[in-house]
């Protein structure tokens, strides 16, 4: 075919132009480090990059979420913890009380010491955090979680707060409670349930007393009716000289037992003893459960303690209702304790997973968009060498001319 | 044979040579002249000896050059694409103006916000953030509408050039017709290159036939590819002009006719796409990448401050108020299409919470029923960017007709609200533009600076009572209506808007007031009772504990669920759920959440918007919609995909230019070797000529001698 002049000065540019632009590219790509410098040059690894980089700074939020996560669940273990020894140490406190050897003077070292645990973990349930938030106080965290008023009727340390608790996300389909709640932990804890003569008619009641609490307990949790409060009330009836006869007033169920006179007979966990004939009738019901803090039940026993004037019934029945305020304030730390470790324990799991997906995540990432050096020098050499050809020849082919030679 | 004298060869041979040389001198000299054919001169022999005729003419192949300015076309058109479309696909290379970075920047603040929702600062962070997401957008709005109007001057230019050239044309035409009388070869070749070195211009700008006329006077004839002439080959020629009738941004071409008076003169709408050429190119790359990626940002910045609005207003604030506005989402202005009166008003908004269902179609309303100057009745089409009906999944137009409207803002599809302004004067035939998605990208802006007016605790708190027996704990306290309304529209909810919910006497119907209390009767049956211990409904045969208000409604009996709330959208606008067994007597009490500033329950689910599909790919009622990432992400893939696709397509058609270039040279350009070799030969046979010449005078001057 004819070639014109121009067209042999015209193609030899567009080679050179057309190597340095290849050049151009290669070289941005080995010196960025990256395939993809513009979504055009790979439109579906760019839409993918997208959703890759949302997903990784996901994770990195995620891993940001878990790290705070942990040490909240760390501080609420560490008070925790904390409540939990001071509360064993009363505990202790409490069965020494109930030795009879002791003394008035020993009796108010315990009770100083009672007082002490009790302003401790008064202070611990009222923890705040680094932000001043209480953390036991649910939503309103900034209302102190719970306060003392001595001269109150009834509970002295009342809870402020509310049931609320937070959730932090620690995964896209994982979101874990990172907030303790003072209601559940320390406020909706029982007292020992317990129960009241409400009258008697000619007899003499010697003792009425719990002895078996754990017998009373399932007796109270399967008979208490919060709705109707005649259900609640029992008539013990001496029918015969060796008889009683218990019965519900509210539902009229009865029951008969072996009973003599100035003799102890048990009812559903409950020891009387009564001196009466035929006819005569004891009213008793069962109390309405009672919730108490630990605050509070280490107040009881501190004032139990203190008061020189109570009976020794009274006395002994101050010292088991504190230790079984105690038990059940320490359970329901326990529960709390293991349920804050395996929350911290899905944390660290999570954790785990999260790493393993950053990595798989990364690596997606890096073959999507990272450049290949082998291959990519490979590309680099191989363009020089045809820049190169296309310089060299682009004299040698237009020097030669016909006119030279005339 | 008849006598010729020697001289008569001798000189007819030196003119001839003389022609030839001039010939190659010429094509020697125009080696380097832009659009210059290359010239041969032929020769015939004289019937009676010597040279009969010289001519020179043009080397030309019409296949060749018909070739030539097809592939000119084209590049010039796919060069233009891409060049428009390589500076968005660099823009959303760079990473400081991704979007996607910007919308998991506010999601993370949000995420650190929920490990500690009292901390101010971290409040603050949130919306700077999402301050800093609408900013992005804002930029790569503000770039692309700069692009719309450096467009727009482009079309000016272009077409101005391309009519200066169709003048231009027609001019030579005249030329040659008057300077050669008819007869082609008598006029000067410069003339025809000058014609087609324009002809090959226009050729770049658009898309073009040409044709010889059939008089055979040299003329041409100059259609464009759709058929409308542009030259024709009495000289006379029609010129494009640009017409902007809606939207005066947005431009339409025309083909108006020249007469000079002669005649009427006409206007011709052109397929602006199918123009070809540079101005084909800019028209492709406004309507297809161009106006698609504003309305998609639009889309995604509309839905985005919808959507957080939507969940802060479900919340309770810093100030324990219920949640504002967090992003402040403007109204819009209608235009006027041509032929209504552009003196009438249509505004448009955002459906506050339907953000959903906003797509990022511009809207065409069309009033179909009026009275007394005011319309009644409208129908709503959706339009693709450059003015093209929305299509559905059978391939019809996306149309809604018949919908009724009235004073005031009025609901139309596609999340939006529409309202007459004007107080009168509207006619059965007006017709309104509304393009929300391209017109809000720039203009959503913070509606507040106040990080406490985050409302990230739930407005509702449930406390169950401590003397509970059973061991039932709540596990949800769903929000799905916050709207205050004393005057109880339908879309009123049971929240008073201070700091509390309704009581008898403000709630619907008046008996009973709003939930306040669960009191269980069983651990299978439960009341629903308001703040003052009225009974609202009774459940019975309770076998689950969740939204317990829901089934108070559907499964409640004496009393059942008052009738004046079941006539509400959604009244109370709460509800509850509980786990456990609760025991007769259980009691949960439903509060407003004073004070529960340490409650992230809402936050949790602004930051769940990360995750939902919200931005509408269109009106499809079973099309799934796309969240955040993902729209952004289909948009980089888009523009990404269409440059590099036109980078191919650009690649192909230099390819082929080079060839047709190459075939059209190979007959048509000068090659300065050929050029040597025949200045060499017509030398020779000048010389040779010139020989003839001295030979015949030798012979005279012999004859003359033998006779002295």
């Amino acid at each position: 075919m004819r070639v014109s002049t121009s067209q042999l000065y015209d193609r030899g540019i567009q080679a050179i132009l057309d190597g340095q632009r290849g050049l151009a590219d290669t070289q941005q790509s080995l010196a960025s480090g990256k395939k993809i410098n513009r979504p055009s040059d790979d439109p579906v690894g760019t839409s993918q990059l997208v959703r890759i980089n949302e997903d990784l700074d996901k994770i990195d939020q995620f891993r940001r979420n878990n790290d705070l996560f942990t040490s909240a669940l760390e501080e609420q273990e560490a008070v925790l913890t904390n409540i939990t020894g001071s509360i064993n140490r009363a505990r202790v406190l409490t069965i020494q009380a109930g030795s009879g050897l002791l003394n008035d003077a020993d009796k108010q070292a315990i009770a100083t010491e009672i007082e002490q645990i009790r302003n401790e973990v008064f202070d611990l349930m009222n923890t705040q955090n680094a932000d001043g938030d209480y953390i036991f106080g649910g939503h309103q965290s900034q209302t102190q979680a719970f306060t003392y008023n001595p001269a109150a009727t009834g509970n002295a340390f009342t809870f402020q707060g509310d049931s609320g608790t937070n959730e932090v996300k620690l995964s896209d389909s994982v979101s874990v409670r990172s907030t303790s709640s003072g209601f559940d932990v320390f406020e909706n804890v029982n007292a020992r349930l317990g129960f009241s003569i409400t009258g008697s008619a000619g007899l003499t009641i010697d003792d009425a007393l719990i002895t078996q609490q754990g017998n009373f307990d399932t007796f109270h949790q399967a008979n208490y009716d919060g709705v109707t409060a005649a259900n609640n009330d029992y008539q013990i009836t001496i029918t015969a000289a060796n008889q009683v006869q218990v019965a519900n007033v509210g539902t009229g169920a009865t029951q008969t037992l072996s009973f003599a006179s100035g003799e102890p007979f048990n009812y559903g966990g409950i020891e009387f003893t009564l001196s009466g004939g035929v006819g005569d009738t004891v009213d008793f019901s069962l109390n309405q459960p009672e919730k108490k803090n630990l605050a509070q039940t280490l107040d009881d026993l501190y004032r139990a303690l203190t008061d020189t004037s109570i009976s020794d019934g009274q006395y002994r029945e101050a010292l088991a209702d504190a230790l079984v305020g105690i038990d059940n304030g320490l359970t329901s730390i326990q529960l709390e304790n293991s349920s804050i470790g395996g929350r911290l324990n899905v944390a660290e799991s999570i954790e785990a997973t999260n790493l393993d997906l950053e990595i798989a995540n990364k690596s997606a990432r890096s073959a999507i968009e990272d450049v290949d050096y082998a291959a990519a020098s490979a590309e680099f050499a191989k363009q020089e060498t045809a820049l190169s050809a296309a310089l060299a020849t682009f004299p040698q082919v237009t020097n030669l001319s016909l006119f030279n030679f005339i | 044979m008849r006598n010729v004298d020697l001289f008569t060869i001798a000189s007819a041979g030196v003119n001839a040579s003389n022609s030839l040389l001039q010939t190659t001198s010429n094509n020697i000299a125009n080696v380097n002249t832009e659009g210059y054919v290359r010239e041969r001169t032929t020769l015939q022999d004289g019937l009676v000896g010597g040279i009969g005729d010289i001519n020179t003419e043009r080397v030309l192949n019409v296949f060749a050059q018909n070739q030539l300015r097809r592939d000119i076309t084209r590049v010039g058109e796919l060069e233009t694409f891409e060049e428009k479309t390589a500076a968005i696909d660099d823009i959303l290379a760079n990473e400081a103006n991704s979007l996607a970075t910007a919308l998991s920047d506010f999601f993370s603040a949000l995420q650190t916000a929920s490990d500690d929702p009292t901390n101010l600062a971290s409040r603050d962070v949130v919306l700077a953030r999402g301050d800093a997401f609408l900013r992005r957008t804002e930029v790569l709005a503000d770039f692309l509408n700069d692009r719309e109007q450096e467009l727009n001057l482009e079309f000016t230019s272009e077409v101005n050039r391309a009519n200066t050239l169709i003048q231009r044309i027609g001019d030579l035409n005249q030329s040659i017709l008057s300077s050669a009388g008819g007869d082609p070869d008598a006029a000067p070749s410069a003339l025809y290159n000058e014609r087609d070195q324009l002809i090959n211009e226009l050729a770049d700008i658009v898309s073009i036939d040409v044709r010889d006329s059939s008089n055979g006077n040299g003329t041409v004839l100059i259609n464009l590819t759709s058929g409308d002439s542009l030259v024709l080959d009495d000289g006379s020629f029609n010129v494009i002009e640009i017409a902007g009738t809606t939207d005066i941004s947005f431009k339409e071409l025309q083909l108006s006719t020249d007469f000079g008076g002669a005649k009427n003169e006409t206007a011709i709408n052109l397929t602006e796409n199918e123009l070809g050429g540079t101005l084909g190119g800019l028209f492709r790359y406004r309507d297809e990448v161009l106006g698609e990626a504003q309305r998609d940002i639009g889309q995604l910045a509309v839905t985005f401050a919808d959507a957080l609005n939507a969940q802060n207003a479900l919340g309770m604030d810093m100030d324990l108020q219920l949640g504002g506005d967090i992003f402040d989402i403007p109204e819009f202005e209608g235009l006027a299409f041509d032929g209504t009166d552009t003196s009438l008003d249509l505004t448009g908004r955002i459906e506050a919470g339907d953000g959903v269902t906003f797509t990022d179609a511009d809207i065409k309303v069309t009033v179909t029923a009026a009275a007394a100057g005011l319309p009644t009745e409208v129908t709503v089409e959706f339009l693709n960017g450059d003015g093209s009906p929305k299509v559905d999944e059978t391939g019809s137009a996306v149309q809604f007709t018949g919908i009724t409207v009235g004073t005031g803002f009025n609901s139309i599809p596609g999340g939006i609200e529409i309202e007459f302004q004007s107080a009168s004067g509207y006619a059965v035939g007006n017709e309104f533009l509304l393009r929300p998605a391209k017109d809000l990208a720039t203009e959503i802006s913070l509606a507040t600076n106040r990080g406490e007016d985050l409302a990230f605790a739930s407005p509702i708190r449930v406390d169950p009572s401590l003397d509970n027996l059973g061991d039932a704990k709540v596990t949800g306290i769903t929000v799905t209506n916050t709207t205050v309304d004393a005057t109880l529209g339908a879309e009123a909810s049971a929240f008073d808007g201070s700091g509390g919910v309704h009581n008898a006497a403000s709630a619907p119907g008046g008996t009973v007031g709003a939930p306040a209390q669960i009191l269980f009767t069983s651990n299978s049956s439960y009341q629903v009772l308001d703040d003052a211990g009225a009974v609202i409904a009774n459940v019975t045969g309770v076998t689950q504990y969740n939204d317990l208000l829901s089934q108070a409604e559907t499964s409640g009996a004496g009393p059942a669920w008052p009738a004046a709330f079941s006539a509400l959208d959604d009244y109370p606008g709460y509800d509850l759920s509980l786990e456990g067994a609760p025991v007769a007597g259980d009691v949960f009490d439903i509060t407003y959440n004073t004070n529960g500033v340490n409650d992230n329950t809402n936050l949790i689910q602004m930051g769940e918007l990360q995750q939902a599909g919200l931005v509408q790919l269109s009106t499809n009622s079973n099309s799934e919609a796309r969240t955040f990432h993902e729209s952004y992400s289909s948009l980089v893939g888009r523009i990404g995909e269409q440059a590099s696709s036109a980078q191919i397509s650009l690649d192909a058609a230099n390819a082929m230019l080079d060839q047709s270039t190459t075939w059209f040279e190979s007959t048509s350009g000068v090659n300065l070797d050929e050029e040597a070799a025949n200045l060499i030969r017509y030398q020779q046979s000048y010389a040779a000529a010139a020989r003839i010449l001295t030979t015949a005078q030798e012979l005279f001057n012999t004859i003359l001698s033998s006779v002295r």
